[in-house]
């Protein structure tokens, strides 16, 4: 049982990171945290649904365009409704967020009302029994896609010339600007990646289980609870955290209690922040006086 | 004598008035030519679909009215909007009792927006038939003038229990389940039947809304090895359930599930007959909904409302209706609040020729349907049972 449910705790737990990632992406370059984020989570889901069921296109080119779509909604979102209002109170960016994930849940409300809408099965190869462990085509897609990302998204940062300037906005904006660099469209596109990454995650999710507009709210607070432990900021940090989330939720459901499940995430975010507030990989603030 | 004649002279016209408004009171939204009926549902907002469970009661009307109404009186509705909010249900209840003067209440879905009714529509004393919501609370402890015309929630968990233990063999069962109230109105009833036959649940699980996976709560349960599945989960969950024990190598072990899913939705959202193969839920009515049974009330729908999309919900408040007709004739004529009430309480073995179990209603319980069929795949097709492997 600990084999199937440390894969099985993989499976849930990259589509955590993913989220956590995308989430941690804004928040980095930005400062801002995208409490609507997990509408954009159900976004990306909704539109591979549109692009797989209603205009009848394959999984993996519909999940590359919903992908595309989503960046660009992102970019969109920074440009029309953030920068406007980026020098205000950091209230307001964060009721921003909340409004806009509000809009795109109405939006998918008023399209498909309360509606439960099945996502055509596309991991539909047969389970591999080896022993007790059951090996299913959705988690190795699920595990082998986030790995693949992240491969790259990792390789990206720290190995290109790109990643070099990813990472010297990351440390000081000011001083990117200095030599040269486009800070504010950095941030565009920061939120376009988060909003494509986010959407991955809802584009994974939804052959698996089912899409209605309410899908995203219980994954937002999952990429908190990643982010948390990982550490804010830290994007390794945020990988990790979900990857564990995912197998504690498992563990904790099938030895102690399945009531467990849902909880385990706000257990995570209260246990990080009383024992190590700046979580696993996170840097303690310090304040120079 | 004088002092006699004197004070029955000065209580009689202190009770004059009185008396004369319990008898406006016992009348109140009649008229020779129509009864007026308070209905009320959630006609907008997010559990707007559930609006669906009156049409069927509504056609009825318009079906009894079409045929002289009863005794000359017209049945007209006077609907009213619930938006499935407990606030905005109360308001309505006190509009359709105090501005609109309606003799009386049928419809209610949404059994959090009924329980919130109860005290108010209990204190004004009017007839209330309960037609779709099933929370047991909304008519135990008993009300005088509230009525349950559905089975509620502890029929239909009694219902699964037996269900499950009249498949031979069973002594293994297990219980998945929201930790809500809604889910825990038929589990636990299903809980007490099987410990009443001797039968203690091997497993007792929880899968809250919105959980995109079941991998844990399958794990146990293939550890336990159960003969059967109760399972109170809404219709996401149970499908993500199902798909989770089909994956995992146990799609043959049956599942019972409540009258919140249907097989046919079930198996949309699944998307592959294996899945749901070996479900069951509770079917409230005497056939499939395109069966030869159920025609006449899908033409009678159909009649009044024309583009009315047929579903479960459709059919659910036309037994009750049928009740109420029934117990209106009986009164005759000279109906009133009180008569009527009356009358209902007589209701006895009623066959209302869609639900699959009668309506008995007595002074001591108005929770008037005491069971329900099942329905469940057999050789591939959607089938109404009374008992495992006995068509109803």
């Amino acid at each position: 049982m600990l084999m199937q449910l440390t894969l099985g705790g993989f499976a849930q737990g990259a589509i955590y990171a993913l989220i956590a990632l995308s989430l941690t992406v804004v928040y980095r370059s930005t400062t801002v945290v995208n409490f609507g984020h997990g509408d954009f989570v159900m976004a990306g889901a909704f539109l591979s649904y549109v692009l797989v069921v209603l205009a009848g296109i394959a999984f993996l080119p519909a999940a590359v365009l919903a992908m595309i779509a989503m960046f660009v909604l992102g970019v969109f979102f920074s440009k029309g409704l953030i920068r406007p209002i980026r020098g205000g109170p950091h209230i307001g960016l964060a009721l921003m967020c909340i409004s806009a994930g509000y809009i795109l849940r109405g939006i998918a409300r008023m399209v498909w009302g309360r509606e439960v809408l099945p996502m055509p099965p596309v991991f539909d190869i047969e389970p591999i029994f080896l022993g007790n462990l059951v090996v299913t085509g959705d988690a190795v897609f699920i595990i082998g896609t986030v790995f693949v990302l992240l491969v790259v998204f990792f390789g990206l940062l720290g190995l290109t010339d790109l990643g070099k300037m990813v990472q010297a906005v990351y440390q000081s904006p000011r001083g990117a600007r200095l030599i040269g660099l486009n800070v504010e469209r950095f941030n565009d596109f920061s939120w376009g990646v988060g909003a494509a990454l986010g959407a991955l995650g809802g584009i994974l999710v939804a052959p698996i289980s089912l899409l209605h507009p309410d899908l995203g709210a219980s994954f937002l607070i999952k990429g908190f609870a990643a982010m948390t432990l990982g550490g804010f900021g830290s994007l390794g940090g945020a990988v990790l955290g979900g990857i564990l989330l995912g197998l504690a939720e498992q563990y904790a459901g099938a030895y102690i209690d399945s009531a467990l499940i849902e909880i385990t995430a706000y257990v995570f975010i209260v246990l990080v922040l009383f024992i190590r507030p700046h979580g696993l990989f996170g840097r303690k603030a310090v304040v120079k006086v | 004598m004088n002092k006699l004649t004197t004070f029955l002279t000065a209580a009689t016209l202190v009770a004059a008035p009185a008396l004369a408004q319990d008898d406006a009171w016992e009348t109140q939204g009649l008229s020779d030519g129509a009864i007026t009926i308070g209905v009320m549902g959630p006609f907008s907002g997010n559990a707007s679909s559930y609006s669906k469970a009156l049409i069927g009661m509504m056609a009825y009307y318009d079906k009894v009215n079409e045929e002289g109404g009863v005794h000359g009186r017209k049945l007209v509705a006077v609907q009213e909007d619930t938006a499935c909010d407990s606030a905005k249900g109360l308001a309505a209840a006190k509009k359709l009792i105090s501005q609109d003067e309606v003799f009386m209440l049928q419809g209610n879905s949404c059994s959090g927006v009924a329980l919130a009714l109860r005290p108010t529509i209990e204190e004004a004393g009017l007839p209330w038939i309960v037609a779709h919501a099933v929370s047991d609370s909304i008519s135990d402890p008993l009300a005088g003038n509230i009525f349950h015309g559905v089975p509620t929630g502890s029929a239909n968990g009694h219902a699964m229990a037996a269900f499950v233990l009249s498949k031979p063999d069973t002594k293994n069962v297990a219980i998945i389940e929201h930790s809500n109230d809604w889910a825990h109105s038929y589990s636990n009833p299903a809980r007490d039947y099987l410990r009443e036959q001797g039968v203690e649940p091997t497993a007792e699980l929880t899968m809250e809304r919105g959980q995109t996976d079941a991998t844990a709560q399958v794990l146990k349960l293939r550890q336990n090895k159960p003969d059967f599945i109760i399972a109170a989960l809404y219709e996401a969950e149970t499908a993500i359930f199902l798909r989770d024990l089909k994956k995992y190598g146990m799609g043959d072990i049956p599942v019972m599930g409540t009258a919140g899913t249907d097989l046919e939705n079930t198996l949309k959202r699944t998307g592959d007959f294996e899945t749901v193969q070996n479900y069951y839920v509770i079917h409230s009515y005497v056939d499939n909904l395109d069966g030869e049974k159920m025609k006449p009330w899908a033409d009678m729908i159909h009649g009044y409302y024309p583009d009315e999309e047929l579903s479960t919900f459709s059919f659910v408040s036309i037994g009750s209706a049928e009740a109420l007709v029934s117990a209106l004739e009986a009164v005759g004529p000279d109906l009133t609040r009180s008569k009527l009430i009356a009358a209902l309480e007589e209701v006895r073995d009623f066959d209302t020729g869609i639900l699959s179990d009668p309506i008995t209603w007595t002074p001591e319980d108005h929770q008037g349907v005491k069971g329900s069929a099942v329905a469940g795949f057999v050789d591939g097709e959607p089938t109404v049972l009374k008992a495992w492997g006995q068509p109803y």
